[in-house]
């Protein structure tokens, strides 16, 4: 066993680390609600996550470029209210435009940010934290009190989320989860397999070091904002279809569930490291010890925030000190290696030396 | 000859009022390893930062390959071949070996393939002769590892010119040779190796040409078979002591108050002894990396020692803090200000009063701003302190004053030993000497000094003795009588023996 | 100007003569000019925005040539936006602001201030619990009304047998809690004998929660009946979670909601009843009682009556649920069914 793990390399152990959390956790609450451990939690989780999802990967590549991004609330609001009141204007308008209209129009309030983060150089915990606000107050200007309701959007939109792909057992696939699973897929391939997408790692690693290196480390930060942007846009459009009655509100609160997400789901809030599927089963968990919150009995209403932000600290030190221990395990074995080829080394000069004498 | 691949011509660089580097000219040449030396401050990381494009040089200009070109940052050096690595390597820490390597290349597709890159990666590092993991993350790396990572990186790059600043000064002996071997093999491939170092046998081992820096000034640049340690060092120092400071005469006594023996931290310093008595100045000569600091952070508790023992006043101490250092008596002048020494925004008077702020508390536990301010002119009065007044602001102030505001801090809390850091380092000429004037009559009025400094001159005009150290070890401890410049400078650069027997 | 004030003169002489006309029932006397504000708990929901229609409605019958605002805060800055706004309409000698309280007894000093200025301040929709700083707060339908009503709906559609739970907005506002607790109050009755209220969850009047809320609802009970919303985010949100999970069969939803959003419901039978009062309405009898007020027309005083428009004559009275404030009560309200909701969605 210990062998196995210590052949893992750092980022899989992560993702091992987390399932083991996601593991327990579930394992808890089946002993405290019933009928929990059922194909319908699964059915409700997934279902939830899928937006949540979209977002959390915006924000670990913003984080991992050691900056992060308050706005996405806001943008997932503004981008939910547009995009459903240009399809109520244009309802014959193919889906894919409409797609293209939200993640063009998040990518828009994305560059805003990065522009100001990356190029007039300021922290991007005080853009954000202002842009957070004007996206709100754009969108409450924007919309002039109006809400948009599921009745004025087109049926292939409002029934895209649930439709069920396929099932396994009582466990459904639905259009919705799926259509972000494979965007936290293809954006975990392009963060492993392209070479420009790697920058945002070296950025976040060392931008001292990537800057001496002649990396564009204005452009890279401004990249990753734009992208975030634009997933918080498809977020947006997904939150338009699932919940189909947007106000002013939407999306609200949720720069602090993406940032959680994020870290739970092993990225390093300084940057430099962490994965989209860490965040995705960040996300996950997030969801999943939500939702069972409402459902036990033992937590009330006013206490179900502090309870939340308790259990998901525990989960990041679980987590944490799992990681902490593996890593150890790793390190030991390679120390052990390393001294045995200093050794050898040695032994080698040893016996240079006498034969030269 | 062809054309040097890179060289400065008549390079100025003024920063303010100080001029970092002056008329500077110096040819590379494809395949040679040439050394650059100076002592501390003498402007050789102002000429790397103009090679890598870092600086921009107030006057002269830089030639590639002969040709006239301006290298306006990273990038620009990176396209004309030329890299840098420093003692601290720049490595991103969460990305793997191979990948450190490549990733600011600019003849990658756009797609990464790990396979072909760990391959490419293996070659290079077998190029230089090292063994490393390509697939390790770069953060479980040993110092040596890492810097063959960047040097590795620099080759993937097609480099011509490669300068490496005080590589081997963190590394262990066999490490230190490791990286001579590689810079000797790189040369040997037809690049210029910058090899920067203040450990002089490193240079007469791989050097090809040495070039003498002193003051931003171009001294001298002969082939390495010209030149032996002696005239390299007369070289280095190479300025009549008169011309600067007189010798203030010694108050020392027989009262020892701090005896060290044996004083370690692991992987730092080791087996420091020394004492020093009342009305003494002890100045601690190095060169950088000599962890002369180091030293004086134990003593004053910031990072206490794990090893040896001190005695203060008679009595065995195990200082653990700085709260306890300055209870006993023992204050720090830091070497940099901004960082630990004065709260620039603050006033001149609430800087002095700032490390003894126990003594303007009235009974009722407020600020007594009367007797703040009246300290604080006293002070000014007697330091000379040049501020048009005790509340003007202390980042409004010259460096020498600056340095006066902070002397006062710690004088005003009446210590019976006073750990100086490069007192007068930026300050100029008369404000050093008022400094050195300054503390002479603290130690006069039975105090003891500790003064680190790296300028010769300096040490020569106020050290009762010199404690010289290199690379964590206490060479020697000299009197004053015996001191010249020549002999601290071959203690610090681990000459020592050639020059007693010279 | 002349003009202008010539009509003052002619309107300040009409309404001595109004009064002292018809001594039990005050007909207001249109035309006097009064600044006046209207804040809601944010911007950027659709019944703030009715209700300030009916405001602007009565604003124009009046004829004031005085300004009628509306102003709110941004929602993530409710409370502090909606005291910032009540300062400086004091400070700016506003005639009255009209306020449906977002903050809690929070915003009751600011409101004093205002009071204590010469500014009235009307509540609508959510009072100031405590009563401090309020003038009168004109209450859509009587709360313990509205218990009634949601039992009687819940009743009909579990056949009178079932189990309830409720969704409602946040933990602390005051209306819900209120209207909640006068429904559990008439669940006591032996009518309702047969119904079991089961949960009381919150979805912080945000369409995600509010549906997942209403998700988990039915898998920590899956013999639930009904769910009850007061609040018209979450009749919406569970209407459509049971819709989208295909839940519509097994647990109906009812409660407080808007004929525009809940009329596909309500005809494929997910929401078979729901009811609300109309919130034009609402803000023009809140316009007719502070334009009263500000105008030095009426005293709110208990007992007095006055004739609001098109909508007729009111009575200032006691608050039943509030010792010590006074309300004027607005009711009745709707309850919409298949039969209606069309016409009412319009």
């Amino acid at each position: 066993m210990t062998g196995l793990l210590t052949r893992m390399s750092p980022q899989t152990l992560r993702i091992v680390a987390l399932l083991a959390v996601l593991m327990a956790v579930l394992l808890f609450f089946a002993t405290q609600i019933d009928n929990y451990l059922t194909g319908r939690l699964f059915n409700r989780i997934s279902s939830s996550v899928a937006i949540m999802a979209l977002i959390a990967t915006g924000q670990t590549l913003v984080i991992l470029t050691r900056n992060i991004d308050l706005s996405v609330g806001s943008i997932v609001g503004f981008v939910a209210f547009a995009t459903g009141s240009l399809i109520a204007a244009l309802p014959g308008l193919h889906p894919v435009a409409l797609v293209l209209f939200a993640m063009g129009l998040g990518g828009l309030f994305g560059a805003a940010n990065g522009l100001v983060v990356a190029y007039a150089r300021i922290p991007a915990i005080i853009v954000t934290l202002a842009t957070l606000a004007i996206f709100r107050s754009l969108l409450v200007e924007f919309s002039d009190g109006r809400s948009i309701t599921s009745n004025t959007l087109p049926d292939w939109l409002v029934s895209f989320p649930n439709t069920t792909v396929f099932s396994i057992g009582d466990f459904d696939f639905r259009a919705g989860f799926l259509a972000a699973f494979l965007v936290v897929i293809i954006v975990h391939l392009a963060l492993n397999k392209l070479r420009a997408a790697r920058r945002f790692y070296a950025v976040g690693s060392n931008p001292e070091a990537a800057e001496m290196a002649g990396i564009d480390t204005k452009r890279t930060v401004f990249t990753a904002f734009v992208l975030c942007g634009m997933l918080a846009g498809l977020a947006g459009f997904m939150f338009l279809a699932r919940f189909g009655n947007i106000t002013v509100v939407a999306g609200f609160g949720f720069e602090l569930k993406s940032i959680a997400a994020a870290v739970l789901g092993g990225v390093n809030i300084f940057g430099g490291s962490g994965t989209v599927i860490g965040a995705f089963i960040g996300a996950v968990l997030v969801d999943l010890i939500e939702t069972s919150l409402v459902r036990w009995p033992l937590v009330s209403e006013f206490w179900r925030e502090a309870v939340l932000g308790t259990l998901i600290l525990l989960a990041v030190t679980a987590d944490a000190i799992l990681m902490r221990r593996l890593i150890k395990l790793r390190t030991d074995r390679e120390a052990a290696r390393d001294h045995e080829r200093e050794r050898a080394a040695e032994r080698d000069r040893a016996t240079h030396a006498e034969a030269g004498s | 000859m062809t054309a040097p691949v890179l060289a400065l011509r008549s390079v100025s660089k003024r920063f303010g009022m100080t001029r970092a580097l002056d008329d500077m000219s110096i040819d590379l040449h494809a395949g040679e390893v040439h050394a650059i030396v100076g002592e501390n401050g003498a402007g050789k990381s102002t000429m790397i930062k103009i090679m890598t494009g870092i600086h921009q040089p107030s006057s002269g200009h830089i030639e590639v390959g002969g040709t006239r070109t301006v290298v306006d940052g990273p990038h620009a050096a990176r396209d004309a071949g030329i890299a840098a690595m420093y003692q601290e390597p720049m490595v991103f820490p969460d990305l793997d070996v191979a990948e450190n390597i490549f990733i600011s290349s600019t003849r990658e597709g756009v797609l990464q393939n790990t396979r072909d890159l760990h391959r490419r990666a293996d070659a290079l590092i077998a190029r230089i002769g090292m063994q490393v993991d390509v697939d390790r993350i770069a953060s479980g790396l040993t110092l040596a590892e890492q810097q063959a990572v960047e040097i590795a990186r620099a080759l993937s790059q097609d480099v011509r010119v490669l300068i490496m600043d005080e590589p081997t000064a963190s590394l262990s002996a066999h490490e230190a040779a490791q990286l001579r071997g590689i810079a000797a093999k790189l040369a040997a491939q037809g690049v210029a190796v910058v090899y920067i170092s203040h450990r002089l046998e490193e240079v007469f081992e791989i050097a090809h040409r040495v070039t003498v820096i002193r003051d931003g000034q171009h001294i001298s640049t002969q082939s390495i078979d010209a030149v032996t340690p002696e005239s390299m060092i007369a070289d280095m120092v190479g300025r009549e002591v008169g011309n600067y400071f007189e010798k203030t005469p010694s108050t020392a006594t027989d009262n020892v108050i701090l005896s060290v023996r044996g004083l370690g931290l692991a992987g730092v310093f080791r087996d420091i002894s020394f004492d020093l008595r009342r009305g003494e100045i002890l100045c601690m000569a190095g060169l950088i990396g000599a962890r002369r600091t180091d030293v004086a952070l134990s003593l004053f508790g910031i990072t206490p020692a794990d090893s040896g023992e001190i005695a203060y006043k008679g009595q065995p101490i195990d200082v653990r803090s700085p709260a306890q250092a300055i209870r006993a008596g023992i204050a720090y002048v830091s070497e940099d200000r901004r960082k630990l020494g004065l709260a620039m925004p603050m006033s001149v008077r609430s800087n002095i009063s700032l490390a003894t702020l126990g003594h303007f508390l009235s009974p009722a536990g407020f600020l007594d701003r009367r007797r703040e301010r009246e300290t604080a002119e006293a002070y000014r009065d007697r330091l000379n302190i040049k501020t048009p007044d005790v509340d003007a602001a202390v980042d409004m102030l010259s460096g020498g004053n600056q340095q006066k505001v902070m002397l006062a801090n710690w004088m005003a809390m009446q210590p019976d030993l006073l750990i100086f850091d490069e007192p007068t380092r930026g300050i100029d000429v008369g404000a050093k000497a008022e400094v050195h004037a300054l503390i002479r009559e603290f130690v006069a009025q039975d105090g003891a000094a500790l003064v680190i400094s790296s300028d010769l001159p300096e040490v020569l005009a106020m050290a009762d003795r010199i404690l010289v150290m290199r690379e964590g070890e206490q060479m020697a401890i000299i009197d004053h009588a015996d001191a010249t410049q020549e002999y601290i400078m071959a203690l610090a650069t681990g000459q020592a023996a050639l020059q007693k027997a010279s | 100007m002349k003009n202008a004030l010539l009509t003052a003169t002619t309107a300040a002489f009409l309404a001595g003569t109004a009064i002292v006309a018809s001594a039990d029932t005050v007909t207001l006397e249109p035309g006097q000019d009064t600044n006046m504000v209207l804040l809601p708990k944010f911007l950027g929901i659709l019944v703030f925005d009715q209700a300030n229609e009916g405001a602007q409605e009565a604003h124009a019958e009046l004829q004031n040539p005085g300004e009628l605002l509306f102003q709110g805060p941004t929602p993530e800055n409710s409370v502090a936006g909606q005291i910032e706004i009540m300062t400086t309409s004091a400070t700016q000698g506003q005639g009255a602001v009209m306020l449906s309280n977002n903050a809690g007894d929070q915003i009751a000093p600011a409101a004093q201030a205002a009071l204590d200025g010469g500014t009235r301040v009307v509540t609508w929709d959510s009072p100031i619990p405590s009563g401090d700083g309020e003038d009168v707060f004109v209450a859509q339908v009587d709360f313990g009304s509205i218990g009634i009503v949601m039992a009687d709906m819940a009743h009909s559609i579990l056949g009178g047998e079932g189990k309830m739970a409720v969704l409602s907005a946040t933990p602390d506002a005051a209306n819900q809690n209120a209207w909640i607790a006068s429904m559990q109050e008439a669940l006591e009755g032996d009518k309702y004998a047969g119904i079991e209220l089961v949960d009381i969850v919150y979805g912080d009047d945000q369409s995600e929660v509010s549906y997942n809320r209403a998700l988990a609802l039915y898998d920590q009970h899956p013999d639930l009946g009904v769910i009850m919303s007061p609040t018209t985010v979450g009749i919406q949100a569970a209407a459509k979670a049971m819709q989208d999970e295909g839940l519509c069969d097994e647990v109906k939803v009812s409660g407080l909601g808007l004929p525009s959003e809940m009329v596909s419901y309500t005809l494929n039978g997910c929401a078979p009843e729901f009811a609300l009062w109309d919130f034009r309405d609402l803000g023009y009898l809140t316009y007719y009682t502070a334009y009263g007020l500000a105008t030095g027309q009426l005293t709110g005083d208990i007992g007095e009556t006055f004739t609001a428009g098109r909508m007729g004559d009111y009575t200032v009275e006691e608050d039943p649920g509030r010792p010590g404030a006074k309300r004027i009560l607005m009711g009745p309200f709707t309850v919409y069914t298949s039969d209606n909701v069309e016409a009412a969605a319009q």
